[in-house]
């Protein structure tokens, strides 16, 4: 078992920019000019994608077609690893139900909800709130079949997913994994005092590093450290500390880590 | 500092399910063969195609802090049954978690002062959104995580699986491989929901996914599931360090498999191709070639049964016997995994294998679907789980 992987390509969206351009510069709020129509094959699943999600599968979009081969790897031997926010659902969406069923002083009249208030709510409700819909979307969308998880565990998810990314590759698991993070914060800044809200999404295309040419960029195991990119791209949730590491990664700043997760990015 | 054929064993086990708290009323209720599933009584189904669930009875203590969520309270106590008296300092904590168990109360409270003209004034909402206003906490899985964690003082890693209804099964297995990469030694991992509220099963019943009466796994009358709500949390740890501190060992893990459809977010795949694959994975993980049964994911759904059976069926071989336990303790949606592992367990220790209530008139589907418990001494069980987004997982437990 190798613990050295390499990084083939890095799909990058956030405040600074999309792609190469996201690596420099920064600036706290939306990914400028992003349109999911851009990266979404079927459109008609864009009424099922929050903001979040259509970031992540446009994140994944672009990190695979910088890897001409991607599609020589069978299906099952492709993985998926993605760190997600809970926040899928939108409470706005169920407000003509709750409209039709309750009184003025806040109470909920079940039967009125059942009777009126559930006709007026999309049958695919549940469905647009699930918080791995970007893993569903994406491995549809590329016909990923192999290994796979969704985390939603804070700042933290996005670490997450490229750590068990990693040990896929690293284990044999997979021969390709697709891993990273997506979120997006803006328009919710209150609920995150004391920084300025951003959005953002980066997947690392991973492969053993046997396929590596010399001087590509891979992925260790070992203690690194991360630098705090908040101040200049704003609070990017779920996807944070994974955005961080792409940037770094892009940029040349080697190594840079994610220190709780043993993981660094080094040169082959 | 790795070692991926490291045996990891199960020496701990909390379950809340219909049948009660533990995991004792859940073994003895499937080896008689009985139902927990019961008349909805969680709240009036005024309107609604729906009469029964599988509803924890027992009484639950709300965690500081958790006042809105039951299912924080369902995995603690099931966290601290699952530990016992074991040294959990160094302990990583792995929990599979679903959507947030928000009422339509809770929802009106949040969203009424937004209502504008029979819409929603979002710009409004965004305005006032603070911590102590519309409250996101109960929102947020991972602080159900953090809970276990400090309630039962560990350190390691945490990880919270947020997959559909696979999440409880791919967070045991997530544990088990950190345990046998050597990262850590030890781990509490499992699954909650709480879904038995009007938004729950108005989520499931528009989809057309829930039975408007029972739950008939592989019958020819199925129809869907029935909800059921609960926790179970394992405790595993290497046998290397279960065997050194005398623990009891309930069973072992012997592999774990995942997959994705790729196919549809809601659908299977209609052959099967998926839960093929995850099953042939833990099949592969586990080194055999054989399992003496199969705790199906059998949620009594029309096209998920169909598609399981062919994939088991392809994998296994039609006489391997298989049941489903969802027409016992309904569908507990992303704890499913872990309570079903729960019952394979008991199952093994005990010398048992599951039935599948509701089961009466069976389909042929290609597989030996078993409808009554046997106590035929499994040796292994493999136990499926499978969740919207296309995410399969099937784990493969070992007698002692």
């Amino acid at each position: 078992m190798s613990h050295v992987v390499s990084v083939a390509a890095i799909g990058l969206l956030c405040p600074a920019g999309v792609g190469e351009e996201g690596a420099t510069g920064g600036r706290p709020g939306e990914v400028p000019g992003f349109r999911a129509r851009a990266y979404v094959v079927n459109r008609k699943n864009l009424k099922l994608m929050s903001r979040a999600v259509k970031l992540g599968v446009s994140g994944i979009r672009l990190a695979l077609a910088q890897v001409e081969d991607w599609e020589q790897v069978p299906p099952e031997r492709r993985g998926m690893f993605v760190g997600s926010t809970p926040l899928g659902g939108e409470v706005g969406d169920l407000s003509p139900a709750l409209h039709v069923s309750s009184d003025d002083k806040g109470k909920v009249d079940l039967q009125a909800f059942a009777t009126q208030g559930y006709p007026l709510i999309h049958p695919l409700w549940l469905v647009k709130g699930l918080s791995n819909n970007v893993l569903g979307f994406a491995s549809a969308a590329h016909n990923f079949q192999g290994v796979n998880g969704n985390y939603c565990d804070g700042a933290a998810s996005g670490a997450n997913a490229l750590r068990e990314g990693w040990a896929a590759v690293s284990e044999g698991r997979a021969d390709l994994v697709v891993a990273g993070a997506a979120d997006s914060l803006v328009g919710l800044e209150a609920l995150i005092p004391g920084h300025k809200a951003g959005e953002g999404s980066a997947f690392f295309v991973l492969r053993p590093v046997e396929n590596a040419a010399p001087g590509s960029v891979v992925l260790r195991r070992g203690e690194g450290h991360l630098e705090a990119e908040e101040s200049t791209l704003g609070y990017l949730g779920a996807a944070g500390e994974v955005v961080s590491l792409a940037r770094a990664a892009m940029r040349g700043d080697l190594p840079a880590g994610l220190a709780q997760h043993g993981l660094y990015l080094s040169l082959a | 500092m790795s070692d991926s054929h490291r045996g990891v064993v199960v020496t701990g086990l909390g379950v809340l399910t219909a049948f009660g708290r533990g995991v004792a009323p859940l073994a003895e209720g499937l080896r008689q063969g009985q139902s927990a599933l019961a008349p909805l009584t969680a709240f009036a189904p005024q309107g609604l195609e729906i009469g029964m669930a599988a509803q924890v009875g027992v009484p639950l203590a709300i965690p500081e802090g958790f006042q809105d969520d039951r299912k924080a309270a369902l995995a603690l106590q099931a966290a601290e049954d699952a530990v016992g008296g074991a040294d959990m300092s160094q302990a990583g904590v792995y929990l599979g978690t679903g959507l947030s168990s928000v009422t339509p109360l809770e929802l009106y409270q949040d969203a009424a002062p937004y209502r504008s003209k029979g819409g929603f004034d979002r710009q409004a909402l965004h305005r006032d959104l603070s911590p102590d206003h519309v409250a996101p906490g109960r929102h947020l899985p991972e602080r159900t995580t953090a809970l276990l964690a400090r309630s039962i003082g560990a350190n390691g890693p945490q990880m919270t699986s947020f997959s559909a209804c696979a999440a409880g099964a791919l967070a045991i297995a997530h544990a088990t491989r950190a345990i046998r990469r050597g990262e850590i030694d030890r781990a509490l991992a499992g699954g909650m929901d709480a879904m038995i509220h009007p938004l729950g099963v108005l989520s499931f019943l528009v989809l057309g996914a829930l039975s408007p009466g029972t739950c008939r796994p592989f019958d020819r009358n199925r129809e869907g599931f029935v909800i059921g709500e609960g926790a179970a949390m394992l405790l595993l740890e290497s046998e290397e360090l279960a065997r050194a501190r005398g623990a009891h060992i309930l069973a072992r893990v012997l592999g774990g498999g995942s997959s994705v459809d790729a196919h549809n977010v809601t659908a299977p795949h209609p052959e099967g191709k998926g839960a093929e694959l995850s099953m042939r994975r833990a099949m592969k993980e586990a080194g055999l070639v054989r399992v003496d049964h199969v705790n199906a994911h059998g949620t009594g759904t029309p096209l998920g049964d169909r598609a399981e059976a062919a994939a088991i069926a392809r994998v296994l071989g039609p006489e391997v016997p298989v049941s489903s336990i969802k027409g016992a303790i309904g569908h507990c949606i992303a704890a499913a995994g872990a309570v079903e592992a729960a019952a394979c367990i008991a199952a093994l220790a005990q010398g048992w294998s599951p039935g599948t209530a509701g089961l009466e008139d069976p389909e042929d589907l290609g597989i030996n679907a078993q409808a009554e418990p046997q106590q035929d001494h499994p040796q292994t069980i493999l136990s499926n789980s499978f969740g919207f987004g296309g995410q399969n997982t099937s784990l493969i437990f070992g007698r002692a």
